[in-house]
């Protein structure tokens, strides 16, 4: 495919009087792992919100594989392609396991079944299948919910945090998992805090601050970058 | 082996069902036949507001439709009353389509507050073409002694229901609509059009109501608007609902046939202190037991959700 | 049959609008304060107001006390009622899903209104302490009307007075306003939710012991209540508690005016029309409140 795959051209969202996201702009080429940084309040959260149809942008366009997708309702965005997790992890407590991967299937039967036991045994949650989600423990519930983005097999994987309250080991297997991922062509945006996890894993980083794109480019140059480290620790 | 227990157990219910009329006397019929349509609503409840977490408070606004598209096609239009009664199965559809789909993008407690007025609503509907509906004093049908007839339709009726609801609970269409309940948004941000399944949902729970509306209208004879519209009845079938469970299958069974017994015992009794008691037991259920029994048992004993 | 339509009669139905809307903004401020601080749909609102209508005709009819100054009892009374409810069930649906609180104030009302109803009896009562009306020109306003308009903004006025300019009332407003943030600032939130409760049942009982020198007293008086509170804090926003005054004159204007065309019954499918457009195209109210 040419072309950027997920294109956000000058998008800007407000609520209230607070301007989340500052006509931002920004362009992933597929197959690639970006990371998405700043400090609290960036707009991070609220970007992806607008890419995933969450939140509608008040001004500015996104443009997925070509296709606009800005004011589409969030389940037509999903099955364009584009799948997410989310910062506070929000799994289907009620549901089993299984279920929570079942859900969200697109076919029925035998064949989805199987795909979605091979999703658990690939976090290491197949036992825990018939188990309901919401007494898994936390790093379980966040495995899930990473797998269960993984069911429609998207294109392009929007990351909120996924290293947040996770321990080592585990953080290992998704950093492995997320490699895994890439090297199957599928394009990954990852929202993270943690500095480490970012710089390793990302090919290309934006940075924002207050709702705007401050810097954007491979990790060696934003570390350097005066105006990042002005954003996080220079302010007040 | 394992399945044939149950199975038989359940056959011998409905054969004992069957032949209820046969030995029993007209007044325990009618009491049965009353069991019937509190399981029917019950369970019918349970699909929209079980499953999906959307609590309809004006559900009883499909029964009353139900009543009077039977009680108006049966008095002015001569219709058989089994073809009257179905057709009320398909006018309360029809008014859920046309209340649910505004008010089913409304939040929470709103979308409670706008059921809650939906049934005045029908009330005065009901009211304001009094040509068609008698309006404040009722409609009389023509007598007819059919309450073997109807208590055999009511029975279908809940069984019916029940079916229903074991169809949905078991299947992805099921999964889908407690995804709903358990998580909206994250349902729609995983490919889930939550609007259309929330419909399907209502428009479901709409059909039973409606055609039990229609079988009470025969069997009474007579209805007006404070008897088919009572804000008492979206109540009582809530309670048994989350008595007995609300969200699984016979969940809604348990809590009609062990509340509805208790009534007869209590009303049979203590006919007045019976409200004030039957109060006594919402405040009990809601504070004490919001899983309902079923809920419950599930979770002491890890019992499969699909019960 | 057209009816002619004067000015003196337009008069006539704005000022028995506002009149009516006082005694609305009253009960509905009460209910608007439960929802805000406690998110809890107080159905058992109608039930409130019945005990202090009854409250008002007992100390009339046993005491001969004036219905006017009977507030001084029923307010406390219903107060006392509220917090013991609250302190007793409503606190465990605190911020529960609407379900819960829902039900539970249906029991509450259920139980409260048959309980009346054996001991009182369904008869209806009345308190006929005031009638007649006084001529201002052209209008006439009701006397018991418009008595009850006064003492039902005077009592809303000292409402206010408590939200804005006690340490108490503010804690209210800013509990209403977020729970967690109130709590954090050394709040205590389940001290507050007692006091609204009571407060809002005050306010209710207030309502009742006004209406009871109007209309006739009986246990399911309070039912339409509930209804019109609600419809008041859709139209004034929930939370927003000077919306619930303004909400409540409105709904008394829009009743009377559309009096003229439509029996009362059409007016209420039209108020539950109204209800639900403005819930789907503003959700947080005509005037701004909170979701």
């Amino acid at each position: 495919m040419d072309g950027p795959i997920l294109e956000v051209t000058q998008v800007t969202k407000r609520f209230g009087g607070v301007t989340a996201v500052n006509h931002c702009s920004l362009s992933l080429t597929p197959g690639r792992i970006y990371g998405l940084i700043g400090p609290n309040g960036s707009g991070k959260t609220t970007l992806f919100n607008c890419v995933t149809g969450l939140a509608a942008p008040d001004a500015g366009l996104i443009r997925f594989k070509g296709e606009r997708i800005d004011h589409l309702p969030p389940y037509l965005i999903a099955r364009r392609g584009i799948g997410r997790t989310f910062q506070v992890i929000r799994v289907f407590p009620e549901l089993t396991a299984l279920e929570n991967l079942l859900v969200v299937s697109r076919g029925d039967g035998e064949a989805a079944r199987r795909r979605a036991m091979e999703l658990l045994t690939f976090v290491k949650l197949d036992r825990l299948h018939r188990e309901y989600a919401g007494n898994l423990s936390y790093g379980q519930q966040k495995l899930l919910e990473f797998v269960r983005v993984l069911v429609r097999e998207p294109e392009l994987i929007l990351l909120d945090e996924p290293a947040a309250g996770v321990n080592r080991t585990l953080l290992n297997d998704l950093l492995a998992a997320i490699r895994d991922l890439r090297a199957q062509g599928r394009t990954i945006l990852i929202v993270e805090h943690d500095m480490k996890v970012i710089m390793e894993l990302s090919e290309q980083i934006f940075v924002l601050d207050y709702g705007e794109k401050i810097a954007e480019g491979p990790p060696e140059v934003i570390q350097a970058d005066a105006r990042v480290i002005e954003a996080y620790f220079g302010r007040g | 082996m394992k399945r044939l227990g149950p199975a038989l157990l359940a056959l011998g219910l409905l054969a004992w069902l069957a032949l209820w009329p046969l030995w029993a006397s007209g007044y325990r019929v009618r009491f049965m036949l009353e069991l019937f349509m509190w399981v029917a609503l019950a369970q019918s409840w349970n699909l929209i507001s079980g499953l999906t977490g959307y609590v309809s408070f004006g559900h009883v606004a499909f029964y009353g439709t139900g009543a009077y598209t039977a009680g108006i096609l049966i008095l002015r239009a001569d219709w058989p009353w089994p073809l009257a009664v179905l057709a009320g199965g398909v006018t309360a559809p029809i008014l859920a389509l046309l209340i649910g789909y505004p008010c089913l993008r409304l939040k929470g407690p709103y979308f409670a507050i706008a059921m809650l007025g939906l049934n005045e609503v029908m009330r005065v509907v009901v009211s304001y073409f009094d040509g068609l509906t008698g309006g404040g004093l009722g409609l009389s049908l023509p007598t007819l002694h059919a309450s073997v007839p109807v208590y055999y339709a009511m029975g279908a009726t809940a069984l019916g229901a029940t079916i229903l609801a074991f169809a949905i609970i078991t299947s992805r269409f099921g999964l889908r609509l407690m995804s709903i309940r358990e998580d909206e948004v994250a349902a729609e941000a995983m490919g889930i059009d939550t609007s259309r399944y929330k419909l399907y949902a209502f428009l479901l729970s709409a059909v039973a109501p409606g055609i039990a509306g229609g079988l009470f209208a025969r069997d009474q004879g007579y209805i007006e608007p404070i008897s088919v519209f009572p804000l008492l009845t979206t109540i009582t079938m809530i309670v048994m609902c989350l008595f007995g469970g609300k969200g699984t299958i016979f969940g809604p069974v348990l809590g009609a046939v062990l509340l509805s017994v208790f009534q007869e015992l209590v009303w049979a009794r203590f006919l007045y202190v019976h409200q004030v008691l039957f109060g006594a037991i919402i405040v009990a259920v809601v504070l004490f037991m919001p899983k309902g029994i079923l809920g419950v048992l599930q979770e002491r004993y890890r019992l499969p959700r699909t019960i | 049959m057209t009816v002619q339509i004067t000015g003196t009669m337009l008069l006539q139905l704005v000022v028995s609008g506002l009149l009516a809307g006082g005694l609305y903004a009253l009960v509905a401020l009460g209910l608007s304060l439960i929802f805000g601080v406690m998110r809890v749909i107080n159905v058992a609102h109608g039930t409130l107001l019945m005990l202090g209508a009854y409250t008002t005709y007992w100390l009339f009819a046993l005491l001969g006390m004036n219905p006017f100054l009977s507030l001084v009892v029923s307010i406390p009374v219903l107060f006392v009622i509220g917090v013991v409810l609250q302190k007793l069930f409503v606190h465990r649906v605190v911020h529960a899903p609407e379900l819960s609180s829902l039900l539970l104030t249906f029991g509450i009302s259920i139980f409260i209104a048959n309980a009346a109803m054996l001991a009182w009896s369904a008869d209806y009562r009345s308190v006929e302490f005031l009638t007649g009306s006084f001529l201002l020109g052209p209008i006439a306003l009701s006397k018991p009307r418009l008595v009850s308009f006064v003492v039902a903004l005077a009592v809303t006025g000292l409402a206010f007075l408590f939200l804005h300019r006690t340490k108490t009332g503010k804690a209210i407003r800013a509990t209403s306003q977020h729970r967690d943030v109130a709590q954090v600032c050394g709040i205590n939130v389940r001290r507050i939710d007692l006091i609204t409760f009571g407060l809002g049942a005050g306010l209710a009982g207030a309502g009742g012991s006004l209406v009871s020198v109007m209309f006739a007293v009986y246990p399911e008086m309070g039912q339409i209540y509930v209804f019109k509170s609600f419809l008041v804090i859709v139209l004034g926003g929930a939370g927003n508690y000077p919306g619930a005054l303004l909400g409540g004159l409105l709904l008394g204007l829009v009743e009377q005016l559309s009096s003229l065309y439509l029996t009362t019954q059409v007016s209420e499918a039209i108020a539950y029309l109204l209800l639900v457009v403005v819930l789907l195209i503003r959700p947080t109210g005509l005037l701004g409140g909170r979701t």
